[in-house]
């Protein structure tokens, strides 16, 4: 008897019944850190790709031309989440939760560089590579089909018919020379360093 | 009749069974799904109560990019799940095959290709607040006049 | 002739206490449990298939959804692995910044694995008290690398992101809040009187099993094998004066008690290092190279070990991993469950020695 008694006035206290009829759950609120997908800041987009290199989820992230310049679409669904662009990027084009301000604040940054190599033993001589290279056709419109060219601005070229090398530093490392060799004998290195401090600023 | 079906539809879509199958993933989403469970989310307040049996379920989250030994097995457990239900992909993996999509996988992705997929969550993993707003909003039109659709 | 089985009862591959799917094919006589035989290859996704022939920034993505539940060290392992391939230093203050995420990971992994052997054995209210306290960790992991699981948090020569000192006194805040709880947790545990009869004497698996199964982690330690936590050959830890634990029983409920112990001693690891944590960089910069290591480090299931091969880019020409759930998977299976006396101990004793499928077969 004496619990009954107990347990009605437990249960007629205004604040028990305040909390029975309206208790909510925290708000489910995201947290400003949290690294969503990124979205773009006013920044200008040079359509250097280092989002595009850099990201390790196939097909999460495509600079596209937009009518008034370049702009970086994220797909989600495809995109991870890491983070990787936004701290590759030069200009400070994509930004994530609070990625940028650190990265500023710390001065840590992704130097990538691009190494080419060509297997002499798998290469058929074609020259797919050097003309479907961009940077090649951009170069040199005139490049032959055979991969033989007059300049010496391009990355490279078939020389005495072997694909030679000349300015490894112009690569964009998009590999399409990989995707278009028939036999996979050239590939491209895309190389990642983090750094931080003066380094990163140059 | 038709406030009859309006107290039906309320009333059912507090109420959902859902089953989680991992057909493939990092198992980063199962955990997620498991946290929704915990008294921070609390998935349970909206009417929504996890648990593996197929043959009870409403919705079935899918989770992962399809592995060889699951082709078949997802469509049988697909079948188990009784009318009316609906399937949720979870995570990047159904939808694209997230980084496993490559050169030299054994995965088959999407989901899509094996049975219909009434919502996607992207994310790898999502965050478990986006898997309880998808379940939310896939649950009211699972059930939704369910007697006026039948022949 | 005398019929010795009765039925073969199959457990999987969707069942309601796993978290992913693998199959145990039991034989009963009655409701004895005979032998038990594991049938895996539900998740084999072909992870090192992938890996070769990239380079480390997309290998680390793929290392670390190896498993999503203890992410960390396999990000963890296979940059040390790349740094000890290359010569790559890092910096004093990353390393105690990769010791406190990988600590927080850790937690989150135990409280989850003790969460899903509360859940088997129908103890919901403390298996929802720790699915909590596990939001709470999460919650400073998400602080300090911006995801919950999967972070990407650790790049050769160092980690991404600094922590702040509001970052870390929060995340100290936080701790205390975590100690209490998990210490309310671990009396519950203790002193459940239907927790003991579902857990004590359950699944014994002693030191001589142990060894000869080659069992790591959590699970050889409640067996009271020495020297089976690699943290004690890793520099920083042992900068940090760590100790293994070690309990002799080698039931489910050791094995659930080292891991609520090793969470305490995970929280005092944190406090450790955010005190003793040096200023400075934390990116020393460095290029992979070519050569060949095997490395391991110490996961929250136990040993695992990354032996790797790259080429003079940088880029994994071949890669081998070894997790460590393979090895507690067999002892479970031949050890632990043999002879116990109903079928409900079985998903019990399966749990508690905490399985990662997807580690496994990755």
């Amino acid at each position: 008897m004496r619990s009954i008694v107990y347990y009605v006035r437990e249960f007629l206290r205004p604040e028990w019944l305040k909390k029975f009829f309206f208790a909510k759950t925290a708000p489910l609120v995201t947290p400003s850190y949290f690294k969503d997908y990124p979205s773009r800041t006013e920044k200008e987009c040079t359509a250097c790709l280092s989002c595009m290199m850099i990201c390790p989820a196939p097909g999460a992230i495509a600079v596209l031309r937009k009518k008034d310049g370049w702009e970086p679409e994220v797909y989600p669904g495809h995109c991870i989440r890491c983070g990787l662009c936004v701290e590759a990027c030069p200009e400070g084009v994509l930004a994530s939760g609070r990625i940028l301000d650190v990265t500023r604040r710390d001065k840590t940054a992704f130097s990538s560089w691009y190494r080419l190599q060509v297997d002499d033993t798998l290469c058929m001589r074609c020259g797919n590579c050097c003309v479907s290279c961009p940077v090649n056709r951009q170069v040199d419109p005139q490049l032959a089909g055979t991969g033989t060219s007059a300049s010496d601005e391009v990355i490279m070229r078939i020389e005495g018919g072997r694909v030679t090398i000349l300015h490894e530093e112009k690569c964009t490392g998009c590999k399409t020379c990989e995707n278009n060799c028939p036999n996979r004998a050239i590939r491209v290195a895309r190389m990642v360093e983090g750094v931080q401090g003066e380094e990163a600023e140059a | 009749m038709s406030i009859l079906q309006d107290i039906k539809n309320a009333v059912r879509s507090r109420s959902i069974h859902v089953s989680y199958v991992d057909v493939g993933s990092c198992n980063g989403c199962d955990i997620e799904v498991l946290a929704c469970l915990a008294p921070r989310y609390d998935i349970e307040q909206y009417g929504i109560y996890v648990h593996n049996n197929p043959r009870e379920a409403d919705v079935l989250l899918v989770i992962g990019s399809v592995t060889p030994q699951w082709v078949d097995k997802l469509r049988d457990i697909w079948e188990k799940i009784p009318e009316p239900k609906v399937a949720v992909a979870i995570g990047n993996c159904p939808i694209s095959g997230c980084v496993y999509a490559r050169r030299g996988t054994l995965t088959t992705p999407p989901v899509e290709n094996y049975i219909p997929i009434a919502a996607q969550v992207p994310g790898c993993p999502p965050r478990p607040t986006e898997i309880l707003n998808a379940i939310l909003s896939v649950a009211p039109l699972i059930y939704k006049d369910y007697e006026e659709k039948q022949p | 002739m005398k019929k010795t089985v009765d039925v073969s009862i199959p457990l999987g591959p969707v069942h309601p206490c796993w978290k992913e799917p693998v199959r145990l094919k039991c034989e009963t006589a009655g409701e004895r449990v005979l032998r038990t035989e594991v049938e895996l290859g539900y998740m084999k996704k072909g992870i090192e298939r992938i890996m070769r022939g990239r380079p480390w920034q997309e290998v680390m993505f793929l290392a670390e959804r190896v498993c999503g539940i203890c992410s960390v060290i396999h990000n963890m392992v296979f940059i040390e692995t790349m740094e000890e391939i290359s010569d790559i230093a890092v910096p004093p203050r990353a390393a105690y910044l990769r010791v406190i995420v990988n600590e927080l990971d850790r937690m989150a992994s135990h409280i989850l694995a003790n969460f899903s052997y509360c859940y088997t054995i129908e103890h919901e209210t403390l298996a929802m008290y720790l699915l909590n306290t596990r939001e709470t960790v999460l919650d400073n992991l998400e602080r300090i690398t911006g995801s919950r699981i999967n972070t990407a948090y650790m790049i050769p020569g160092g980690v991404r992101f600094d922590l702040l000192p509001e970052d870390a006194a929060a995340m100290l805040a936080d701790l205390v809040k975590v100690e209490d709880e998990i210490r309310r947790h671990t009396r519950i545990f203790e002193t459940g009187p239907l927790i003991a009869l579902r857990s004590k004497g359950i699944g014994v698996m002693s030191r001589e099993e142990a060894i000869r199964a080659h069992t790591v982690g959590p699970t050889a330690r409640a067996s009271g094998v020495e020297e089976s936590d690699l943290r004690l050959r890793h520099p920083t830890y042992r900068a940090l004066g760590f100790e293994q634990i070690t309990r002799t029983e080698g039931d489910n409920f050791a094995r659930i008690m080292v891991r609520f112990q090793e969470v305490f001693q995970s929280i005092d690891l944190i406090r450790k290092c955010v005190e003793r944590l040096p200023e400075g960089p934390i990116r020393g910069g460095g290029l992979c190279k070519a050569g060949e290591a095997s490395y391991s480090g110490e996961a929250p299931r136990g040993e695992l070990t990354y032996s790797i091969k790259t080429d003079e880019y940088g880029r994994v020409l071949d890669i081998a991993i070894r997790t460590p759930s393979i090895m507690n998977i067999e002892a479970c299976a031949h050890s632990m469950i043999r002879d116990v006396t109903s079928i409900a101990d079985v998903t019990s004793t399966f749990i508690s020695s905490d399985p990662c499928i997807a580690c496994n077969e990755r």
